[in-house]
């Protein structure tokens, strides 16, 4: 009886010795894939008033609901395809939504009038020619494409 | 009223025009005039078969492919603040609908107030109606959940009442920090000079005309930490009087139907889990002794789960219950003072579900249901309750295209 408990208790052991090192390895393999993601930074038209906007303001700019920069100007907004990876990655990060989310928020206004999608571009170099060249252009890159065409966002 | 109904029909004549104009081009989105003017559309096909009872059409052993919606719109920001809208729907639904080319939208939206923490406008022609969260693309198949929306609270028997109305909506909404707030309310005239609405309502279909009061629409709300919470509650009011034809057995009667929804969702990356609940209210008085007075409460509520267990691939699980008199839910008053089926007044729907976008403008999809009771279906489409059976299968496919 007693043995039959004790190597119970030593199989219990080593099934939770082996899902603790497997979450581990987990843990380290998510940490180090987020870190390996590039950083993405939102850009603007050179000539925009505003150097930094609140997360809040950037979301509802890129959800397609905020139509105008503090100082009146149009907003232009110019995102990747939706499996782009940078796409992705700012939408999480920076924005914090989830990309489908965002796709979803488009679509419910566009299909009851409410709104429009944004302007989609092929690629990274498109996207610095297009914002550095559309006055109230909005757009985003990886940190190390920036240019000095065209202006960084902080967001507050 | 007069005033809306005079504007949505060069708002028609102005979209069908632009259409088309359109449908002579086959592309992808169309972009023109300074990338301001957009047109998009969809098409959805549907297949539907049952194992009793009709749905969507001739369902019961058979397959009907009368289920069917295109849908063309155009949107023109002609400043930032102003944008014009407008679709155009052809909806096939069974008997419920024979897919006639209708306005389904056509609005200007102004945005009046606007700064970096929230704007503020309204919306003035024919509007789509806030109610719950997937009303306002209700005929959108790439925005429902599912082939068909959970019928519990979005009937497609009484679409009519609730699909879209003319009027105005003011709405506001603020951006913060921890989330978006969002309150909308509409004054719009529903549509219900349609057989449809009628038979909805009388389950049959007399010879007066029903006439709509305006209706008040309240939505609020919220959305949090970038849409990984939705909350959401609406409360509608519908208030009808009926105008009885020259021979008629129905004297000039009233209905009052005030829904309100309680919505909730979650989304994580890869699912989603969302809930509403609906309380009906619905009053019917003075139509005389051929269609007696009653005041019932009716209850509907479903819990949908859906997870993306790969790119283009989406799986779902809904139980939606529907109770047409949460005093009566087993129907068995309503049997014993109608001698009608006592199962019509009620149906549980167990659903899974399946989607593949095969790529970001075609999808696929495939459906099945196990349906106990007959609370949803159509008269036009069943026109004798006592060939109804209570429990019932249901399997469905769809194929939508979008641009």
């Amino acid at each position: 009886m007693d043995e039959r408990l004790s190597i119970k208790f030593v199989s219990f052991l080593v099934r939770a010795v082996a899902l603790y090192a497997l979450s581990l390895v987990l843990l380290i393999a998510s940490v180090k894939a987020q870190t390996s993601e590039p950083s993405m930074v939102a850009i603007a038209f050179p000539a925009t008033s505003e150097e930094a906007l609140a997360r809040a303001s950037l979301r509802a700019i890129f959800g397609m609901l905020l139509q105008k920069w503090p100082g009146d100007t149009p907003v232009k907004v110019f995102v990747l395809r939706d499996d782009a990876p940078d796409h992705a990655t700012f939408s999480k990060t920076v924005l914090q939504v989830f990309p489908h989310q965002l796709r979803m928020a488009w679509d419910r206004q566009v299909f009851s009038g409410q709104g429009q999608y944004p302007e989609q571009v092929a690629s990274a170099q498109e996207m610095l020619v297009r914002v550095a060249s559309t006055p109230g252009a909005i757009g985003y890159v990886k940190a190390s494409e920036v240019n000095q065409n065209v202006r960084v966002l902080k967001v507050r | 009223m007069y005033v809306f109904s005079r504007f949505a029909r060069p708002a028609l004549r102005i979209a069908l025009l632009v259409a088309s104009f359109f449908s002579t081009l086959t592309a992808d989105a169309f972009d023109l005039a300074g990338g301001d003017l957009k047109v998009h559309g969809f098409v959805s096909q549907g297949l539907v078969h049952t194992t009793d009872n009709n749905f969507l059409g001739e369902s019961d052993g058979q397959v009907s492919h009368d289920f069917r919606e295109i849908g063309v719109n155009a949107s023109w920001r002609l400043v930032p603040d102003i944008q014009l809208s407008a679709e155009l729907l052809s909806h096939r639904a069974g008997g419920t609908d024979d897919g006639s080319v209708r306005l389904d939208y056509g609005l200007v939206d102004w945005t009046a107030l606007s700064s970096e923490h929230g704007r503020a406008g309204l919306r003035l022609g024919r509007l789509k109606t806030a109610y719950g969260l997937y009303n306002k693309t209700r005929d959108v198949a790439f925005t429902r959940p599912s082939i068909i929306l959970p019928q519990s609270i979005y009937f497609e028997r009484t679409r009519n009442l609730t699909v879209s109305a003319d009027g105005v909506e003011l709405y506001a909404e603020r951006y913060g920090e921890t989330g978006s707030l969002t309150a909308s309310f509409a004054l719009g005239e529903p549509k219900t000079q349609t057989e449809a609405a009628k038979v909805a309502l009388f389950l049959s279909s007399p010879p007066g005309e029903l006439e709509a009061r305006l209706a008040p629409d309240l939505q609020l709300l919220y959305e949090g930490a970038g849409n990984r919470y939705r909350l959401a509650f609406t409360a509608l009011q519908l208030d009808l009087s009926y105008r009885p034809g020259t021979v008629d057995r129905l004297r000039a009667g009233r209905f009052k139907l005030t829904p309100l929804i309680f919505s909730g969702q979650y989304n994580a990356e890869r699912w989603s889990l969302t809930g509403e609940y609906a309380i009906r209210r619905t009053s019917v008085s003075g139509f005389g002794p051929y269609f007696p007075d009653s005041h019932a409460v009716g209850q509907s509520y479903y819990l949908q789960a859906s997870y993306r267990f790969a790119p283009q691939w989406e799986v779902l699980l809904r139980y939606d219950a529907f109770y047409a008199d949460m005093h009566d839910r087993d129907g068995k008053a309503f049997a014993a003072a109608t001698r009608q089926p006592a199962f019509s007044r009620f149906a549980r729907d167990w659903t899974t579900g399946i989607r593949f976008d095969v790529t970001p403008e075609f999808m696929l999809r495939a459906e099945y249901h196990r349906v106990n009771g007959t609370g949803f279906l159509a008269a036009q489409d069943n026109p004798d309750v006592h060939t109804l059976r209570r429990r019932w299968d249901m399997v469905m496919f769809l194929a939508s295209f979008r641009f």
